[in-house]
């Protein structure tokens, strides 16, 4: 395995490790809102480091733009969406979880 | 790297799996719709990762698409299915 | 909201100039979708042009350029703090002892109403333990996974970045 190859690992195996922390909160955390920072932040953070360990072993640039470009829509809709559900369980009257 | 690509990808699916049990346990319809951020960007994970391994680049755009759709799921369930509690009593 | 379609008072002579500088942006968007390949062009060229065409009406043209050092700093900025986010969910999430001490905080907005404050909304939502709940005249409810003095500070640094993005003063 030459040297990108080591980086690819470590980046895809950086980001599992998000996405299981991030479903792990989604577990573990006590209400909605709580639920909703452990899954939109980790799991964004899993995706970009999955995504930049496959840009570097795509033959192609534009093929590692398009990898970017993927990532950014999955940015940009996960956070619209985590405000769209937080929005809708504030307005139907979700209770808040705090520390008691 | 296909060895690991798939590996990876199986880990991931695991986690959807995982990530389930919030969905059938909600409590409220908001935490049943989590789901669809939890497919949305789990799910565009494994279709890169297996555009990668089964040399399959049209998983790719399958992936555009799930994160496009994504969206589109939270917005549908916020505009029509969620109905709040305080809103149920008016009714 | 009944508007007439083109709301902005802008010329023709501006639309055009507008959806000139949009053209290459979609033409490279296009080109990343169809991966380079040369046969995609001959549906591209109509979809891109139909994509122009849509975008001014949605997207009205801003009214004064975007500043690059704006941009490049806001890119920065967000990359490195969504990061420090997602590290810092993740901890709290591994966390036996669970550390969450969570809260909504009102905050005034400064940020005219406009994108600027659709782009605020979403970067608050994917930085380290803040995420945009609701939004009410100019005061934004922010739910906080740790309630603490700084997450002010660091809320007006968001919006003070995010206006130097859009090249307007606060």
């Amino acid at each position: 395995m030459g040297i990108i190859e080591w980086v690819t690992t470590i980046f895809l195996l950086a980001g599992a490790f998000f996405f299981f922390a991030g479903t792990l909160g989604l577990l573990r955390f006590p209400d909605v809102y709580n639920r909703l920072h452990a899954l939109t932040k980790a799991d964004n953070v899993g995706l970009g480091l999955i995504t930049i360990g496959l840009m570097l072993q795509v033959d192609n640039w534009v093929l590692a733009l398009k990898l970017l470009l993927i990532w950014f829509l999955v940015l940009l809709t996960s956070a619209t969406a985590a405000h769209l559900i937080a929005n809708a369980a504030l307005r139907g009257g979700l209770p808040l979880w705090r520390r008691p | 790297m296909d060895g690991l690509y798939l590996g990876v990808a199986l880990f991931l699916l695991l986690n959807i799996l995982l990530g389930m049990v919030r969905v059938l346990r909600g409590p409220s319809p908001a935490d049943r719709m989590l789901a669809a951020q939890l497919f949305g960007t789990t799910g565009v994970a494994i279709l890169l990762l297996l555009a990668e391994a089964l040399a399959a680049p049209a998983l790719r755009d399958v992936a555009l698409v799930f994160a496009l759709l994504g969206g589109l799921t939270v917005v549908a369930f916020v505009r029509r299915a969620w109905s709040p509690p305080t809103q149920v009593n008016k009714e | 909201m009944q508007q007439p379609i083109f709301s902005d008072e802008l010329t023709w002579r501006d639309r055009l100039r507008y959806a000139l500088l949009r053209l290459p942006l979609f033409a490279l968007l296009w080109w990343i979708l169809i991966e380079g390949k040369l046969a995609g062009w001959w549906y591209g060229i109509p979809v891109i042009l139909l994509a122009v065409l849509v975008s001014l009406l949605l997207l009205p043209a801003p009214r004064q350029p975007r500043p690059l050092m704006g941009t490049v700093r806001f890119v920065g900025f967000f990359l490195w703090e969504s990061l420090r986010g997602g590290i810092d969910v993740a901890l709290r999430a591994i966390n036996p002892r669970l550390p969450l001490n969570p809260d909504l905080i009102d905050y005034s907005l400064r940020l005219p109403e406009g994108n600027a404050r659709i782009v605020l909304m979403n970067t608050i939502s994917l930085l380290p333990g803040t995420l945009s709940a609701n939004l009410r005249d100019d005061c934004l409810q922010v739910h906080t996974l740790d309630d603490n003095p700084q997450t002010m500070q660091s809320l007006e640094q968001v919006e003070t970045v995010v206006a130097q993005l859009f090249g307007i003063d606060i």
